[in-house]
């Protein structure tokens, strides 16, 4: 959970850091010559810095009126994290588990959401962020695919019990952000999750 | 003086020979009838006396960015064979004679005062000789000493062109993610895994670069904004867009060979599938409509077909499509998880992570007749991505414990390791030679 805290505030603080002017960008390309070169009247070719020596500034973000949800930094309570952990602690949110390269909704996920949705339907003023998480056996670009699987059957399941659909946000970390870093099952067991994270209105 | 002049001279003989005995000459089976032996000793130090404000440059100042990257692409190229040459002998057409080489390389190297920058450039001569007095090949290439490896690298693409027909592809890089800075960024290296270079800043989870045809922009993901998001940068790191999709995931984006159109996996209420679109932005369409996880696209090398992996068959095997989503059919069948297809630089072949025993190793499937082989090695090896010329294949491996990249052909031989620093993975190699 502190982790997709973090993200957004470092989302939000990258985006601010881009927000410099743009630099020119010179081509770096080596020029083709001829061939053939006679004593001292070989063509000279003029190799410029390596690309790192005039490395530019990222220029603004492209940013298009869509709608796509936003969500805004300033708007979180500064005691979310502690929020999240006491939650989840006193078993008022519970994470959904799955088996291996699985989204299916065991009968102890399910229960886990139920108890999740009893308690956001009664504290309507938090949004909820769910994050579909894989362990490391499947390949990186397929486990990014199947985390959004499992973060959707976990919203769903939370939408059919009550919550308003408009509250919950999923996002994917695939493999790529693993709570328990060992390679056993047990700590894959901790790694096949969709995990729920109160993000504030 | 003069003795202190030899002594340099020894030393510069030495250092050249301790450099030409750790170089393994290695080349391609099929081309190892046609391999010419070459002759390169260390360049000359003494400057043309026609040139204005000449001056020498010491040895060590390019032994190593310039010399050792010049003959270990050489080494590598599959055109040549590095021939050993006796101490203190100037290349010549002679020296290829006595020693029985096809070519010997003549290179004098000294520094010039540049009145632009008011900084000394370093200028590379370098003359091939053949074994019959003439001089198939000449030119000169002037930069700052911060360029010496690029200098190399244009040298020996130059010197394969003139004497294969095709230029090398020294002057190819690699992008790849990396988390060296406590976060996962884009980075870009040149093809030997030198000058190693951080092009994204975003502070965020950032992954899959993937370069476009022109070897100018790479569009990759992005968690930046606690969202996934497709994002494309230019090799320098300027020019970031972000590429507004409005569906989840954005993830395995990559350019077309041969348009402007970008397919990546997108998803809708937890399905995803494979989706076009243009690199501005707009018209987005969906390829494939299966209820099940479809990902990670790969375009064929002349834009026609677009290979993927699904899980429509209840366990994640490679597809290949028409560019338009039509014709889909199986390919892989062998493995119980199969991900990560790239196409050969020919269109003939398919490169991909496919589980054996229980670990994850390369196959690669001839696509003309269907059969495939494994590259093993040890721990897991995942993401392969071929060199623009087809001979070698960069993949990411962890076999140390930390993922890392390597390079080897696609025989699986002449393993290299590309990075150390953090853990490093997803490589991209970029698609035009030069």
């Amino acid at each position: 959970m502190n982790n997709a805290v973090k993200g957004f505030l470092a989302g939000v603080t990258a985006i601010a850091l881009v927000m410099t002017p743009a630099c020119r960008s010179k081509n770096t390309k080596v020029k083709d010559e001829q061939v053939h070169v006679q004593p001292d009247t070989a063509p000279t070719v003029t190799i410029p810095p390596h690309d790192t020596a005039e490395r530019v500034q990222p220029s603004e973000d492209f940013v298009k009126p869509s709608a796509e949800p936003t969500v805004t930094a300033d708007v979180l309570p500064s005691n979310t994290e502690e929020l999240n952990r006491y939650l989840q602690d006193k078993g008022l949110i519970r994470d959904a588990f799955f088996v291996y390269a699985d989204a299916t909704l065991s009968s102890d996920a399910q229960a886990a959401l139920t108890t999740s949705a009893s308690w956001l339907k009664s504290n309507s003023k938090y949004n909820l962020l769910v994050e579909g998480h894989c362990d490391e056996r499947g390949t990186e670009q397929y486990n990014l695919a199947l985390g959004d699987k499992r973060a959707q059957q976990a919203k769903d399941y939370l939408v059919a019990s009550g919550v308003d659909a408009s509250r919950i946000r999923t996002v994917s970390y695939g493999e790529e952000r693993p709570f328990d870093p060992g390679h056993d099952e047990g700590a894959w067991k901790q790694n096949r999750r969709a995990h729920l994270v109160l993000v504030g209105k | 003086m003069k003795r202190s002049l030899i002594a340099v001279a020894l030393a510069f003989i030495a250092a050249t020979l301790a450099a030409q005995s750790q170089i393994i000459t290695t080349v391609d089976p099929e081309q190892a009838a046609k391999v010419m032996k070459i002759a390169i000793p260390f360049p000359e130090l003494t400057p043309p006396a026609s040139s204005a404000n000449a001056a020498p440059v010491a040895s060590e100042v390019i032994h190593a960015p310039f010399y050792s990257v010049l003959t270990r692409d050489i080494a590598a190229s599959g055109v040549f064979a590095i021939a050993p040459i006796p101490p203190n002998v100037p290349a010549s057409t002679n020296l290829a004679k006595q020693i029985g080489a096809d070519f010997a390389l003549k290179m004098t190297v000294w520094t010039e005062r540049n009145a632009q920058t008011n900084a000394d450039d370093i200028v590379v001569e370098a003359r091939l000789f053949d074994t019959t007095g003439g001089q198939p090949f000449g030119k000169r290439y002037r930069g700052v000493v911060a360029s010496l490896s690029l200098m190399a690298h244009s040298l020996t693409t130059d010197i394969v062109r003139a004497i294969y027909g095709k230029p090398g592809i020294f002057l190819s890089r690699i992008a790849f993610a990396s988390d060296r800075t406590g976060n996962w960024e884009i980075w870009l290296m040149d093809w030997d895994g030198q000058n190693q270079r951080q092009i994204t800043q975003h502070g965020a989870l950032s992954i899959l670069p993937s370069w476009a045809p022109d070897n100018e922009r790479m569009v990759y993901t992005s968690f930046a904004r606690g969202t996934s998001d497709m994002y494309i940068v230019n090799r320098r790191g300027g020019g970031r867009i972000r590429v507004p999709t409005n569906l989840a995931l954005n993830t395995s984006a990559t350019f077309s060979p041969v348009g402007n159109d970008i397919a990546f996996v997108g998803s809708v209420n937890g399905n995803p599938d494979i989706y076009l679109i243009k690199d501005d932005g707009t018209n987005v369409r969906r390829l494939t409509t299966s209820a099940t996880i479809e990902s990670t696209p790969e375009w064929s090398p002349n834009g026609r077909q677009i290979s993927f992996t699904s899980g429509r068959s209840g366990t994640p095997q490679i597809y290949v499509m028409d560019a338009e989503g039509t014709n889909v059919r199986r390919i892989s069948f062998e493995g119980e998880w199969n991900d990560d297809a790239a196409w050969s630089p020919d269109g003939e072949q398919l490169a991909y992570t496919s589980r054996v025993n229980g670990r994850f190793q390369i196959r690669i499937m001839n696509l003309v007749n269907g059969q495939s082989r494994i590259i093993a090695g040890e721990g897991s090896n995942e993401q392969p991505a071929w060199s623009p010329d087809g001979r070698w294949i960069a993949f990411q491996s962890n076999r140390s414990g930390k993922w890392q990249l390597y390079r080897m052909r696609i025989d699986g031989n002449d393993i290299q390791q590309l990075t150390s620093s953090g853990e490093n993975k997803e490589p991209d190699w970029s698609k035009k030679i030069e």
